[in-house]
């Protein structure tokens, strides 16, 4: 039986329905040794400003329970440069190479996004308005749906891709947001992002992270993903892509059955490097046994 | 990522282990400075591995066995010293760049200060494998006190000069090994001298500031990571770049061997 796999974001089709989260996987050739790019659904790479940005003190990352804590402050190397020097070598590969946009300003968005559109081998915005690790923009837009709205619909009005918007649980509604987002014309929402947390040395009475706050990844936020995803899954139509804590294939079919088309693997890329592709082989197993396509499986949550 | 059983897991002091673990004949054999990313296989944690410097390295037949040490310092390495023989653990790597090795120099001074012993002594080894007769390795050696100084029988077997050095004077020495290091360096050219250091950042900050400019160093340093290949940009160090930039390097990916001075410790 020739089951499918492939999935729709707006206009972006993809192969399959495993991505890679924002910030975890680089910008593809980090994980190359490990994994073949060619297999995955998409490549979502590390968010990018419009001038490179050298992140926030060390330390920058603590493993807390069943998790890690990060206060990266979206250290990249430059929109320009990405597209110089790193897009080259993603445009060796079959696969949706989608780009995370981030901006202190509505206007660096715009920038960002205008010269993502123009490049070659870019097949998707991903708009992060939700990074708690910066002191401007990211999850400042993120949790006021008025805001995120006009970063939506402003992006929406610059770019044809397919756009993404990645969406911050450090609010009291997620379908506010998720709506918010659907209203400005995005083509899908990304949630989640990570939760703000900290962790405290006791001996010495200090934060473990420099920034003293960062964002929670990892197993421990699965369950609030999967709520998160749920909620909006019955609040928005556009396609809901499902991420937090997924570490394996049981952990994907989980986001998928309650809403989400696709699913992203963040903090287990981390752990192993070939998370993505046993995942991918996990959900494949699944489809054989239940006899399924995705598409039919998404959002089929019996309550 | 390889599948590796544990051999044994000694304790050598209260907090210190020597682990040695037999991986598949496929591992490749790392080049001095390289590290290791070591986990357990199943759930019970911690979660991320965590990054350890090769000790000793051994090739047999049909399989290789990697030795590492350890000190517990938090939740992730005290589940670590549970881990009996037999145990199936997770090891990536070898991964980072190790030693820059300049074979025309003869005078390798090698510098550790209480776990930086284990990159030193694989540097030790790989040196002596390779060096001919003209070429001389001096050690200075440091540690808190002699119960945690681990290591000291196998260097010796290496052989060479050893310096050593405790804070308390219970073996060697009362101080730092930095302190050692002027008499050490009067007594050879600078300039056919190459140190290699790997210490807590307190040594390494007081060796930044004390060596003469002539004299070249590097050393390999610790930091926190999620994934040892440049993804996460957890373990970033700043480090001087032309026309005294500074940038973020990975201490993953782009060391974790740096040159001394390169690294801005005042950040640290």
């Amino acid at each position: 039986m020739n089951l499918s796999m492939d999935v729709e974001i707006g206009s972006l089709r993809l192969k399959n329905p495993v991505m890679t989260a924002s910030g975890t996987f680089g910008y593809g050739e980090e994980y190359a040794p490990y994994v073949d790019l060619n297999s995955l659904g998409a490549i979502v790479v590390k968010g990018l400003s419009w001038k490179a940005r050298s992140g926030n003190p060390s330390p920058r990352i603590m493993e807390t329970p069943a998790g890690m804590l990060n206060a990266i402050g979206l250290q990249n190397i430059g929109v320009k440069y990405f597209i110089n020097k790193k897009l080259p070598f993603l445009r060796n590969f079959d696969i949706a190479v989608i780009a995370n946009v981030y901006g202190e300003t509505v206007e660096e968005y715009l920038r960002v996004s205008e010269l993502l559109t123009a490049a070659p081998g870019v097949h998707a915005l991903e708009i992060n308005v939700s990074c708690p690790n910066v002191k401007k923009g990211g999850v400042a837009f993120g949790t006021d749906p008025d805001m995120v709205a006009d970063v939506s619909g402003r992006v929406r009005g610059i770019t044809d891709l397919p756009l993404i918007v990645k969406l911050s649980p450090n609010v009291t509604d997620i379908t506010v947001m998720a709506a918010a987002a659907e209203a400005a014309g995005a083509d899908g929402v990304s949630l989640i992002n990570t939760l703000t947390g900290m962790s405290v040395d006791v001996e010495r009475r200090i934060p473990h992270l420099q920034n003293i706050t960062g964002g929670l990844s990892g197993p421990a936020i699965k369950p609030v993903a999967l709520r998160m995803v749920w909620q909006a899954a019955r609040t928005v139509n556009i396609p809901i892509i499902g991420v937090g804590g997924i570490m394996t294939a049981a952990d994907a079919l989980e986001f998928i059955i309650a809403g989400a088309t696709a699913i992203q693997v963040g903090t287990a890329n981390f752990i192993n490097p070939k998370a993505t592709m046993e995942i991918l082989a996990g959900i494949r197993d699944y489809m054989d046994r239940h006899k399924i396509n995705i598409r039919e499986l998404v959002g089929t949550l019996h309550t | 990522m390889y599948t590796a059983y544990v051999i044994y897991n000694h304790r050598l002091n209260e907090r210190d282990f020597h682990l040695a673990l037999r991986l598949p004949k496929e591992f490749v054999q790392p080049r001095p400075g390289q590290f290791v990313m070591v986990r357990t296989a199943e759930s019970e944690g911690p979660l991320l591995s965590r990054p350890l410097s090769v000790y000793h390295f051994t090739r047999l037949h049909g399989h290789v066995v990697l030795e590492l040490l350890y000190r517990i310092v938090g939740r992730g390495t005290a589940l670590f010293s549970r881990w009996p023989s037999g145990k199936e653990v997770c090891v990536l790597g070898p991964l980072g760049n190790g030693f820059h090795i300049d074979e025309k120099k003869r005078n390798h001074i090698l510098i550790a200060g209480g776990m930086g012993i284990a990159p030193i002594t694989y540097l030790a080894a790989w040196l002596c494998n390779r060096s001919s007769d003209g070429n001389r390795m001096v050690f200075c050696l440091g540690a808190k006190n002699s119960g945690e100084f681990i290591g000291l029988e196998r260097l010796e077997k290496i052989g060479g000069q050893f310096h050593i050095s405790t804070d308390d004077g219970s073996l060697g020495t009362c101080g730092t090994v930095t302190e050692l290091l002027p008499e050490i360096l009067g007594r050879c050219e600078a300039d056919a001298a190459v140190l290699y250091a790997c210490g807590p950042p307190g040594m390494m900050k007081s060796l930044a500031s004390c060596l003469p400019a002539k004299v070249t160093c590097q050393v390999s340093v610790e930091a926190r990571m999620a994934c040892g290949v440049g993804a996460c940009l957890g373990c970033a160090i700043s480090v001087l770049a032309s026309r005294k930039r500074i940038v973020k390097k990975s201490v993953c990916r782009d060391g974790p061997v740096f040159d001394l001075r390169e690294i801005c410790w005042e950040d640290l």
